[in-house]
């Protein structure tokens, strides 16, 4: 950003002999090229990445159905989504889906990528399989799913059955709802995550294992000892990666259970109430409040992230590199 | 500005209009430049996002059953009654040409399809209870809710584990359908004065109440039908139920050994439409004479009767459900003309005023119904909440002070 102080310089402050004027034209044609070449990102960026943000925050100020002229309404959104019960479970629906969610998937990924670190056979196949849910079209697998979870004829339930356990009402009720979606984003992630996972596992030193191994600590000792520990910046990265997905949760559910969120709006998340409120409804600026509003929760969740991140590490295995 | 200047671009949804009437019309008018084109996705999103940005507007747009939403911003559109549409006026059901008109008089929609509600039944399981079977039987025998209700109950204690009915949802909306009021006047204000949607309301109450809704709430495929419900078509648990002409063709697709079972009716609780949509030109078509003498050739009776053979469409104009091409005997229904039993229906439909508000509300009071049906909800209690989130969305809207 420094370069630009060149441009702004008014030409016409001080009187300066010709070829000093020369050079600093030459100057300012030299930085030209590295100027238009990093100019589509940011041209691009303010069209399609800043100016929306802008003006859904003036929007969140209107009155408007997408045809006729806006009222403005001044903060009347705001205390409206202050009070809205729907705002309020949403964020709750949001959290709670998100926790159902990410602490299966995380201890599933960290087996899995164990196992995979130690198995000899099939190691790519295995890594490949893993992998096939994260790049599976949402909606096909939402069609799948819905098959399924479904209440009466669905097939999770006729399984149930054999084994005697009654039917569970998947999309009827509101704690199934959420662990139908949760499964989804669980099948969904944790071969992501064991993938990430496995990385970080290779990277570990060895020596610390070599050390633990004629020291005679127990498998079991080694991994939360060891393994756990070192693995802690990577636990961290699946974690804050998991939070940014967790708060946008939003085709599962659309999917699954249609605008409203299903039964009770028990799938109705945060981005879902959003999408209906704007989209289905048409009322964009109450759409534009709820997306600030959802804005600040995200806010929230990342101070919470960064102050997770930048806490002080405990337990840490002192390895070679630290004792010299 | 249009999308395509120099042509007469024409914006219709996937499944919204017969391919081989697009094809003719495409070369009918060659002179024109006639292109239609296909919306992916969403059409009303694109068609909010073009009127707000003044550009890439379609000269001709399909519009849904909530066209009121347009009323009050007539003036992106075309008066069609300045191009010869009064004219054409007496070959279309009146209450349909109507609900295209604002309150002052102004054609903004040309009608494309209608739905008429309709009772389908499932003629061998009335028959195995004992119970009329015959199209005209049926519809003497269940004049009323209260008295299909009372008939639901006989083909239960008949037949049981079966159901009469789909959920509540589809007792109060076609409840609603058959009112000639529903939430608003034309004039935009809100009938304080909501008794007869309480009614629809306690009558779905009812039947779920007396065991006759089979409540598949939840489970629901891309386009938003439920797979539990194609399941319950398919064994023949789901012995009826009350829709618009629309939903035969997800019956005969999700069900085809069910093929021959089936017989329509007049349904309980009298004639109600429910669904259509529209042609309108937009105010940016450079030459909307030319517009509308498409519009009127691709909704002339023998168009329309394709658009009902090919993809559903039930036309809004009598002449067309007269052709001879969709009224012969189906045999998916018996060999009965399904055709005749709807074009009756929709013959006798009233006017009613289908507001902006009136999807959202709708839903706003079935999503209450089914946490009644399907969560145990206290109806008193689900009335209120719905009653007070409507209030409280109307205000917030300005609609209401």
């Amino acid at each position: 950003m420094t370069a630009t102080s060149d441009l702004d310089t008014p030409a016409t402050a001080v009187p300066r002999p010709p070829a000093e004027d020369a050079a600093r034209r030459r100057r300012r044609w030299r930085h030209l090229p590295q100027y238009v070449a990093v100019s589509p990102f940011f041209i691009l960026f303010a069209v399609f990445g800043l100016y929306p943000v802008f003006y859904s925050l003036y929007l969140s100020l209107q009155r408007w159905d997408g045809v006729g002229p806006m009222k403005f309404v001044g903060l009347e959104n705001f205390r409206y989504l202050l009070t809205d019960s729907q705002f309020w479970d949403s964020i709750a629906n949001t959290l709670i889906i998100w926790v159902m969610s990410t602490v299966p998937m995380t201890v599933l990924a960290l087996l899995i990528a164990l196992g995979l670190n130690s198995s000899v056979r099939f190691k790519g196949a295995l890594r490949v399989a893993y992998f096939m849910p994260n790049v599976t079209s949402i909606v096909a697998m939402s069609l799948v799913f819905g098959s399924i979870f479904s209440g009466e004829f669905g097939i999770l339930n006729w399984i149930l059955d054999l084994f005697g356990l009654g039917h569970v009402p998947w999309l009827t009720d509101p704690w199934g709802i959420r662990c139908a979606i949760a499964i989804m984003i669980i099948w969904r992630w944790t071969g992501y995550n064991a993938i990430i996972f496995l990385a970080g596992l290779q990277a570990l030193p060895t020596d610390v294992y070599e050390a633990a191994r004629v020291d005679g600590a127990s498998p079991v000792q080694t991994f939360f000892r060891i393994t756990l520990p070192l693995l802690r910046p990577v636990l961290l990265f699946s974690l804050v990666m998991s939070a940014i997905g967790g708060l946008q949760i939003f085709t599962e559910s659309q999917v699954l259970l249609g605008d409203r969120g299903g039964p009770g709006g028990a799938g109705l998340t945060m981005v879902l109430y959003f999408y209906g409120t704007a989209f289905a409804d048409n009322d964009f600026g109450y759409g534009a409040a709820i997306a600030w509003g959802i804005f600040v929760v995200v806010v929230l969740f990342s101070i919470l992230n960064w102050r997770l991140v930048q806490r002080p590490e405990r337990g840490r295995v002192t390895t070679k590199e630290d004792a010299r | 500005m249009t999308a395509n200047p120099g042509h007469l671009t024409f914006w219709y949804t996937y499944n919204g209009f017969s391919e081989n009437v697009l094809k003719a019309a495409r070369k009918r008018f060659a002179a024109d430049k006639f292109v239609p084109s296909q919306v992916s996705g969403d059409l009303t999103q694109r068609l909010l996002a073009a009127l707000a940005g003044g550009a890439y507007l379609p000269d001709i747009t399909m519009i849904g059953d909530n066209i009121s939403r347009y009323f009050g911003d007539s003036d992106r559109f075309v008066n069609m009654n300045d191009h010869g549409a009064r004219e054409l006026a007496g070959g279309y059901l009146p209450w349909k040409w109507h609900a295209g008109a604002t309150p002052d008089g102004f054609q903004l929609g040309f009608p494309i399809d209608i739905g008429p509600a309709a009772l389908y039944y499932r003629h061998d399981i009335f028959e195995k209870a004992g119970l009329p079977s015959e199209p005209d039987d049926v519809a003497a025998a269940v004049p009323t809710w209260e008295k299909y209700f009372t008939f639901g109950e006989r083909i239960r204690d008949k037949l049981p584990g079966r159901y009469l009915i789909t959920d509540t949802k589809t007792v109060f909306t076609y409840s609603m359908a058959q009112e000639r009021r529903k939430y608003f006047t034309p004039e935009n204000t809100y009938l304080d004065d909501q008794s007869h949607v309480r009614l629809a309301w306690d009558r779905a109450v009812e039947a779920f109440g007396r065991r006759l809704t089979a409540g598949f709430g939840g489970s629901q495929t891309a386009g938003g039908q439920s797979v539990d419900r194609h399941a319950a078509w398919n064994t023949g648990q789901e012995v009826s139920l009350v829709n618009a002409s629309w939903i035969t063709g997800e019956i005969k697709q999700s069900a085809p050994g069910t093929a021959g079972k089936w017989r329509v009716c007049a349904p309980p609780g009298g004639p109600g439409n429910q669904g259509g949509s529209f042609l309108a030109i937009t105010a940016a078509c450079p030459d909307p004479q030319a517009a509308f003498d498409i519009i009127s050739w691709l909704q002339n009776p023998a168009n329309q009767a394709a658009n009902y053979a090919e993809i559903g469409l039930f036309p809004s104009g009598p002449a067309a459900a007269d052709d001879e091409r969709i009224t012969a005997p189906d045999p998916f229904f018996g060999g009965q003309s399904a055709v005749r039993v709807f074009a009756d229906i929709a013959d006798q439909v009233k006017y009613a005023y289908f507001s902006p508000w009136d999807i959202t509300l709708s839903d706003t009071y079935t999503d209450e119904l089914t946490n009644v049906e399907l969560g145990g909800k206290d109806p008193e209690r689900a009335w209120r909440d719905a009653r007070n989130r409507i209030e409280r969305l109307l205000r917030r809207q300005g609609v209401l002070s």
